[in-house]
């Protein structure tokens, strides 16, 4: 290597040739080389990965209708106001009329609630923004998973202790599939199923289990289960 | 090595960690912005679906609100005494189906769902929304009636549904909410709240009276209770 260094004409550096320092950076150079790759596959995991696309969703709302308020503070049930939860596929959001319900005596002055009355008053929705989006493909049922004692918590999370509904979980396929192959950590006695921070009397997979086992709980994980 | 290629290194380095910090900040904090779609696909198809807003009408809806009037297929004509809880002007006084203990466990679910926010648990009208409202002392704000009240126990049960289902003075109505057989359930459970702190011994079928055993003598009730207690005769 010594003798090919000299340069014939000026006697110093050949600029076809390496210097002779880049055998000290051979190492560094050649574990960038093999990591690149990682890398660029780890960040398209962590891009691609639903808690940075979808976890942590939480779009201002026409009206800032506080969860944390209604169903944390006062304790009213999710199916006051989701009515549909139970036989449908859709668990509905409220017609303005449920929320008059209440605000057509309380808080009757509230600049908060301009929204709500304006909307009651004209017959045309408020525009609430949706937050647990699936997409068209998905064919989701609340009633179905509901009934047989999956709770609210499961896949929306503490909601009563939100000021302003943020998406907890993930909502993907994988996600699903989770609960599909193996319901126990999620299932609960009737009564207990919009009950936030419940926590069993008994340890949670014996009660799954046995939960499961009673009513025959035997979740599909074929694609027409989903997608039809 | 030349002093650039050192600081080139650096650079590189600290320049390969931007995004990787970005992708952390962006699973360690809520966002505003509608979530990222990376494989688009057929994510949100030109269908109208449930709850959302189609561009077909100019209101969004997806179909035409039915005009006035309008009966649906399944929906009866005329005089239900199932469905509107009266026969002409005359609250139906008994219940269109036989109350089971399974109607009184329905009725105790969605009580506690729809009823209880306000009337309460028990029915005293101290539920925690009208808690709330009083608190607030709102002028607008009519407190909740106590349903064991001797004018609600004297109505009759076609009446405490047409309530539910319509409401009364300042209660709004629930028919939207509560289905038919649910209003009826919640009045079952309605009269068994009211029979549990307004009922008498004499309400009791003979059977049930003779297992309760003699009532305690009242001068000594106190001290008849206690004794008594372990013997399983004191009045639930």
């Amino acid at each position: 290597m010594d003798s090919q260094q000299k340069d014939p004409r000026q006697g110093g550096h050949d600029p076809f040739r390496f210097p002779k320092w880049a055998n000290t950076i051979r190492l560094p150079v050649t574990l960038a080389a093999a990591l690149a790759p990682l890398y660029i596959l780890g960040l398209l995991y962590l891009l691609f990965s639903p808690g940075a696309t979808s976890v942590g969703y939480q779009p201002e709302q026409p009206v800032p209708y506080s969860h944390q308020l209604h169903a944390g503070q006062l304790g009213i049930d999710c199916r006051y106001c989701h009515t549909g939860v139970e036989t449908g596929a859709a668990a509905t959001l409220p017609p303005t009329s449920v929320c008059m319900n209440c605000h057509a005596t309380v808080r009757t002055q509230s600049e908060k609630l301009q929204l709500v009355r304006e909307s009651f008053a004209t017959g045309m929705p408020i525009p609430w923004v949706r937050v647990h989006d699936l997409p068209d493909f998905v064919y989701f049922d609340h009633s179905a998973h509901v009934r047989r004692g999956v709770g609210c918590e499961s896949c929306h999370g503490r909601v009563d202790k939100m000021e302003v509904v943020r998406q907890a979980e993930g909502l993907n396929m994988a996600w699903c599939l989770e609960c599909h192959r193996d319901p126990v950590p999620h299932l609960r006695p009737e009564d207990a199923v919009t009950v936030m921070g419940y926590v069993p009397d008994e340890p949670q997979f014996e009660l799954g289990r046995r939960l499961r086992d009673a009513r025959h709980i035997t979740p599909k994980t074929d694609c027409s289960t989903c997608h039809r | 090595m030349p002093r650039i290629m050192k600081s080139a290194a650096v650079v590189l380095t600290l320049l390969a960690l931007i995004p990787v910090l970005m992708l952390v900040k962006a699973r360690v904090t809520d966002s505003g912005r509608p979530r990222l779609s990376l494989v688009y696909d057929m994510d949100d198809q030109a269908k109208v679906k449930t709850q959302r807003a189609g561009a077909l009408f100019a209101d969004g809806r997806a179909m035409r609100p039915p005009p006035t009037g309008t009966v649906a297929r399944d929906e009866l004509v005329g005089q239900d005494r199932r469905r509107d809880g009266r026969v002409d002007t005359l609250w139906v006084e008994t219940f269109p189906a036989p109350v089971t203990a399974a109607t009184l466990e329905r009725g105790r679910e969605r009580y506690g769902v729809y009823c209880a926010p306000c009337h309460g648990l028990a029915g005293n009208g101290d539920g925690i929304v009208a808690k709330r409202a009083e608190a607030l002392m709102e002028g607008t704000w009519v407190p909740p009636s106590n349903l064991v009240d001797a004018a609600i126990r004297a109505r009759p049960v076609g009446h405490l549904y047409n309530t539910i289902r319509f409401g009364i003075r300042k209660m709004p109505a629930y028919g939207s909410q509560i289905g038919v057989d649910d209003r009826w359930a919640i009045v079952a459970y309605v009269r068994a709240l009211q029979a549990a702190q307004a009922g008498s011994p004499s309400d009791l079928p003979p059977a049930d009276l003779a297992a309760l055993g003699p009532p305690p003598a009242p001068a000594a009730a106190t001290t008849t209770a206690t004794t008594t207690g372990t013997t399983g005769t004191t009045q639930q």
